[in-house]
């Protein structure tokens, strides 16, 4: 009996689970993601997932929507932190700075927790010996 | 709101860059649509988090990424469909997958976590309708042997094989032109056209002079010529006159050499201009004093040839005067001109038929 019943709990989990999804699928025909299924298709297909059901297809562009929304939302909260930290008067920052700005050292910082490592030139020179000490430089 | 014209100029302007790589002619081995059309759906849900703009760099990148966990996720999806042993794969793969990719981010909910930011977040849809791609282009099948009605040369080569390409296209055979074009048929038969063309243009322009010498007749009382029918004064000296140019020039040569003419008893100047014949009548003025002679000439070109004096004494019809500047080709045509006149004027029988 006592095997019986976590068995029992754990089919009932899911059970719900399975009805909750298939409750989700249902409500999925009327959501439309932000991404085109017509995008996710063509991936899809480039990977070799077959499959004719378009709540599949959708359930895979949200989950693809979840991820870029939690990276984006991460990255927001570095810029923020970034704007917090830069000494400045509160006039400037107040009516100029308040400008949100996805930059490439914001999104290489979010993308480090899903284990992508995205290093971006910080700057480009035009030769070796640029911005070096000018007495150092062979003239 | 403000908020929203910006990022929308932002995704705005990766639409047109959509539209620039669409239209190039390329195949798109590239998949350069699908990157542009992940940056629009990036770029909107960027907004929809918050940020106000995004740089050109970190949406690419993002995209990019994004672009691969797709595939990332398809690819994990089909693994574990394959690894059932279907081809097809179902709502639990996907669920095995979703779980696979969320591991490193500790203990998943299952599809919960999905459910649950699908009811949170609002519809958002993508920004502009996009059409199915990637577009299939119709390839032409080269028909079978069957299909072409042909049989295949050798034993060894099936019939439901695509055929053959006709011999022509790789054994060069040679081709014979049906149209029979002899060049020098062609030369005579072009030669004889331009005389007889040339024939009409001066019988047209004799006929305009007997007008006008008949006209000039019969005003001057002073003339030298005597009792004579005009046909006779006008037929034996028909003087053909090469004039310079083609505009204006032809009346001021015409008074020039009036008395000349008259001297040669009456008769037409003819002028050889294939350019205007628009039966225009030049006006001989009438020669009751000589008047003084006076030459226009347009610059550059010379005036080479018999002196007026050789015109005045009575020659054996024609004189012409050559102008530098014509082609070979032009004299040429005077010079049959002149034997037509010639010609003409030792028939005068044949004036009846001008």
């Amino acid at each position: 009996m006592n095997q019986n019943q976590p068995q029992s709990s754990s089919s009932e989990g899911r059970a719900d689970d399975d009805s909750a999804l298939s409750d989700f699928l249902a409500s999925l025909v009327d959501y439309t993601p932000t991404i085109p299924d017509e995008l996710v298709e063509h991936y899809l297909a480039k990977s070799g997932f077959q499959c004719p059901d378009v709540r599949l297809t959708r359930l895979v562009a949200v989950a693809t929507q979840k991820f870029v929304a939690e990276v984006a939302g991460d990255a927001l909260q570095h810029c923020k932190a970034r704007q917090a930290t830069i000494p400045k008067d509160k006039r400037d920052r107040q009516q100029k700075d308040r400008r949100l700005v996805l930059t490439m050292e914001d999104l290489s910082k979010a993308l480090r927790e899903y284990g992508v490592n995205i290093r971006h030139q910080e700057y480009f020179a035009d030769s070796p010996s640029t911005g070096m000490d000018p007495a150092t430089r062979d003239e | 709101m403000a908020l929203n014209e910006k990022s929308k100029t932002n995704s705005e302007t990766l639409i047109p860059s959509s539209t620039n790589t669409i239209t190039r002619a390329r195949p798109s081995a590239t998949d350069e649509f699908g990157r542009s059309t992940a940056k629009i759906a990036v770029a909107q849900l960027c907004e929809a988090t918050g940020f106000h703009a995004v740089k050109d760099s970190a949406l690419e990148s993002f995209s990019d990424i994004v672009i691969r966990y797709l595939i990332d996720f398809s690819k994990t999806a089909k693994f574990y469909s394959n690894l059932a042993g279907r081809s097809q794969c179902t709502v639990f793969d996907l669920l095995r997958a979703w779980e696979d990719l969320q591991a490193p981010l500790g203990f998943s909910n299952g599809m919960k976590e999905i459910m649950n930011y699908a009811e949170s977040m609002p519809e958002t849809p993508f920004a502009q309708p996009i059409p199915n791609f990637p577009v299939i282009r119709e390839r032409k099948i080269i028909p079978s042997f069957i299909q072409m009605g042909e049989t295949p040369p050798g034993k060894h080569i099936p019939a439901w094989l695509p055929a053959l390409p006709d011999p022509h296209t790789y054994i060069h055979t040679p081709v014979w032109d049906e149209r029979v074009s002899d060049p020098r048929e062609d030369k005579v038969e072009q030669a004889r056209q331009r005389r007889k063309a040339e024939r009409s243009l001066l019988n047209l322009q004799k006929r305009l002079l007997l007008c006008n010498g008949n006209r000039n007749r019969n005003e001057s009382t002073e003339t030298t010529t005597t009792g004579s029918d005009p046909d006779e004064d006008v037929a034996p000296a028909v003087l053909p006159v090469k004039l310079p140019i083609v505009d204006g020039d032809r009346v001021s040569v015409l008074e020039a050499f009036a008395p000349a003419i008259e001297k040669l008893g009456g008769g037409g100047v003819l002028c050889d201009d294939d350019d205007e014949i628009d039966g225009e009548k030049t006006v001989i003025p009438a020669a009751t004093a000589r008047p003084t002679v006076h030459f226009k000439f347009k610059s550059g070109k010379k005036f080479i040839g018999e002196s007026l004096d050789d015109r005045n004494k009575k020659r054996d019809a024609l004189h012409t005067i050559f102008l530098v500047g014509r082609e070979d080709e032009r004299d040429d045509k005077k010079r049959r001109a002149e034997y037509i006149l010639r010609q003409s004027m030792e028939n005068r029988q044949e004036l009846t038929l001008l």
